[in-house]
């Protein structure tokens, strides 16, 4: 039974018609992934304030005054300015100067690296020792003849005691055959013929091997000493070769002696050549391989030799709550000791508190005319307001102990509310 | 479905969608294949459904505008009796066979047509709706189960894929990557099925309601028309 599509129910064709396309079209978008771009490292910015920039350009304590373009100090002009990574050395130290093959030194190990050595001369034996091995050659042989002579002796000794144990054992053969005869004899008369006959066929048979043994015996010992006399000559022939050897040896010896005399004036010479020879390139890649000394001042761009005492503006050390309370003090009695108070401000039951900005030099003198910041509707605050910046002007300059000399920038710009309930 | 293998030969890249699908283990295959097919029908209902739907509205405004055109209801009973009809015209087909057979006797089991008019009404109500609501159930049915089976298939690849990488030692993200790809192919595909059998479902849920609720309007209005001449006649006849 096939499925029909009907006309009424488009519904299948349509959806299987669509993801087919839908996929043919995957097919074709997502044949391949683009990789990520590569990352880019961030660079670290720091971020700084105008008060740190200000203390950074802080200068030092024991200078004469400040200046309005503060510069770090520097003795003399950095000769190249290098910015390097933390943790790296600070200069490139140059290679040391390459020694010329020929140059003397002290030290051995290191000559014997820079310096090829000369092609070693063959080896020969000592002389001494050639001739203590010749006399032991000779010695040699001497035993060697003695043994010769010995051996000789005892072969011979062995050859006659052969002969003589070949005659017992003949003769032991004769009289065990003799028995062997009788008794044959006792047991069968029938076979005495062929017995004879056997026993004479034996008989001979034992002289034949008697006289062969003898002969055997005979043999061995001329060969014995044959050898003996052959070893001994060629004995004497080693030792004739050794002396040669040994003569020509002591020869090779003294002309290599010679030789290696003549070398080595030679290398001296050289050696003196060199010496002599000013290298100034190589004194003073030597000097640059250093470490230079550490005192030698600090170096900057540019050459400043008068210590800044920073800018006037340059924040410093701040007060601390303490010394803050104990500045104010000092300076509101000083100015309050100046006010002279209107009459009419006095007898008022609410007066009002003129606020002056006093701008300060270090010394304590004035930098600015002291000027009221506040406002009222009061008709009494004009008159008050005059009187605060007449008092702040007739107690210029302010002393301001020197303690608090480093904190100018703490106080150098002041804000004094002057309130008639303060004065005391 | 392309599965023509010099095709495949020719597309079976690392990351395409057919070198994902190539290279997933056979149940993340199966889970895949389920899921495409699962889709496929999934559209098939609801294209078929919009369809009868919208036939179903056109035909019933059809028919509504005929009925109320003042055609007497004789005629259009008998214009309507021969063909299937659906909608509309079903519930008053079925309702004037019952009138028509009641009054075919010589009008003796009048007393009760009314309820029986109704009973008839509701039972093709029931039939109509039942046609309109026949599959939606599938569609609610892959719009939850389809994530499901996708984060099935997803686990299982992804499972294969740590075996795989514990054997071979190897933990580097290039190594890794490939596998989880594939693995999440099968929920993108989950996704894919569901979230449209999800939305089609709730939109046309809310036709058949609204299909449902003015079939019953015009089964009430019909009943009313009826049974206000059943009263007529029975007074007539007395």
């Amino acid at each position: 039974m096939r499925w029909k599509p009907k006309a009424t129910e488009p519904g299948i064709v349509l959806s299987g018609v669509a993801h087919a396309a839908i996929l043919a079209a995957g097919l074709f978008a997502f044949t391949s992934q683009a990789p990520f771009p590569d990352a880019q490292e961030g660079i670290p910015v720091e971020v700084i304030t105008d008060n740190q920039l200000s203390e950074m350009t802080k200068g030092e304590r024991d200078a004469k005054q400040p200046q309005p373009n503060p510069k770090p100090r520097a003795e003399r002009v950095a000769e190249q300015v290098e910015r390097r990574e933390a943790g790296e050395a600070k200069v490139d130290a140059p290679a040391p100067p390459r020694r010329p093959a020929e140059m003397k030194t002290d030290d051995k190990p290191v000559e014997a690296a820079q310096i090829p050595t000369p092609p070693a001369p063959p080896t020969r034996p000592d002389l001494e020792a050639e001739r203590r091995a010749a006399d032991a050659k000779a010695a040699e042989a001497k035993a060697a003849e003695a043994k010769a002579a010995e051996a000789k002796a005892a072969e011979a000794k062995a050859a006659q005691a052969a002969a003589e144990r070949a005659e017992t054992r003949a003769k032991a053969a004769a009289e065990a055959k003799a028995a062997a005869e009788a008794e044959a004899r006792e047991e069968a008369e029938l076979a005495r013929k062929e017995a004879a006959r056997q026993e004479a066929a034996r008989e001979a048979a034992a002289k034949a091997r008697a006289e062969a043994k003898a002969k055997a015996d005979a043999e061995a010992k001329a060969k014995a000493e044959a050898e003996a006399r052959a070893v001994a000559e060629a004995r004497a022939k080693q030792e004739a070769e050794a002396r040669r050897e040994a003569k020509a040896a002591a020869e090779a010896k003294a002309r290599a002696e010679v030789k290696a005399k003549a070398e080595a004036e030679a290398r001296a010479q050289r050696q003196a050549a060199v010496a002599d020879k000013f290298d100034a390139g190589s004194i003073q890649q030597m000097l640059q391989s250093k470490e230079r000394s550490q005192s030698s001042g600090s170096t900057g761009s540019e050459v400043n030799k008068t210590a800044a005492l920073g800018t006037a503006t340059g924040a410093s050390q701040r007060l601390n709550p303490s010394q803050r309370d104990a500045l104010i003090g000092i300076l509101q009695e000083q100015l309050h000791k100046c006010w002279i108070v209107p009459v009419a401000l006095q007898s008022s039951p609410n007066p009002p508190v003129p606020s002056v900005r006093i701008r300060l030099n270090q010394d304590g003198t004035l930098a600015a005319e002291p000027a009221v910041t506040n406002a009222s509707g009061d008709p009494l605050f004009q008159v008050a307001a005059d009187s605060a910046t007449r008092a702040a002007r007739r107690c210029a300059p302010l002393r301001i102990p020197a303690q608090f000399t480093p904190f100018y920038q703490d106080w150098k710009d002041l804000r004094v509310n002057f309130n008639l309930r303060d004065r005391v | 479905m392309p599965t023509d293998p010099t095709q495949m030969a020719q597309v079976a890249h690392d990351m395409s969608l057919w070198g994902l699908f190539w290279q997933a283990h056979i149940v993340v295959k199966l889970v895949m294949v389920g899921l495409v097919g699962a889709s496929v029908w999934c559209w098939a209902i609801i294209i078929d459904k919009t369809l009868l739907f919208s036939r179903t509205r056109r035909s019933m405004d059809r028919f509504e505008e005929v009925f109320w055109s003042g055609q007497s209801l004789e005629e259009l009973y008998r214009s309507l009796a021969e063909r299937p009809n659906t909608g509309l015209a079903a519930l008053f087909v079925a309702a004037m066979r019952e009138w028509k057979r009641s009054f075919e006797g010589g009008g003796r089991s009048v007393a009760s047509l009314s309820q029986r008019i109704d009973k008839v009404l509701d039972v093709t109500i029931q039939r109509e709706v039942e046609r309109l609501d026949s599959k939606l159930l599938v569609l609610a049915s892959i719009g939850s189960a389809g994530p499901y089976i996708g984060l099935f298939g997803t686990v299982w690849g992804i499972m294969t894929s740590f075996t795989a990488i514990a054997a071979s030692k190897n933990t580097s993200l290039a190594v890794v990557a490939p596998g989880i790809a594939e693995a999440l192919f099968a929920t993108a595909i989950g996704l894919f099925a569901a979230i449209p059998a999800v939305l089609a479902y709730n939109k046309l849920q809310s036709e058949v309601s609204r299909a449902q609720s003015r079939l019953e309007g015009f089964a009430d209005e019909f009943s009313a028309i009826l049974s206000r001449q059943i009263d007529e006649r029975i007074a007539h006849a007395a």
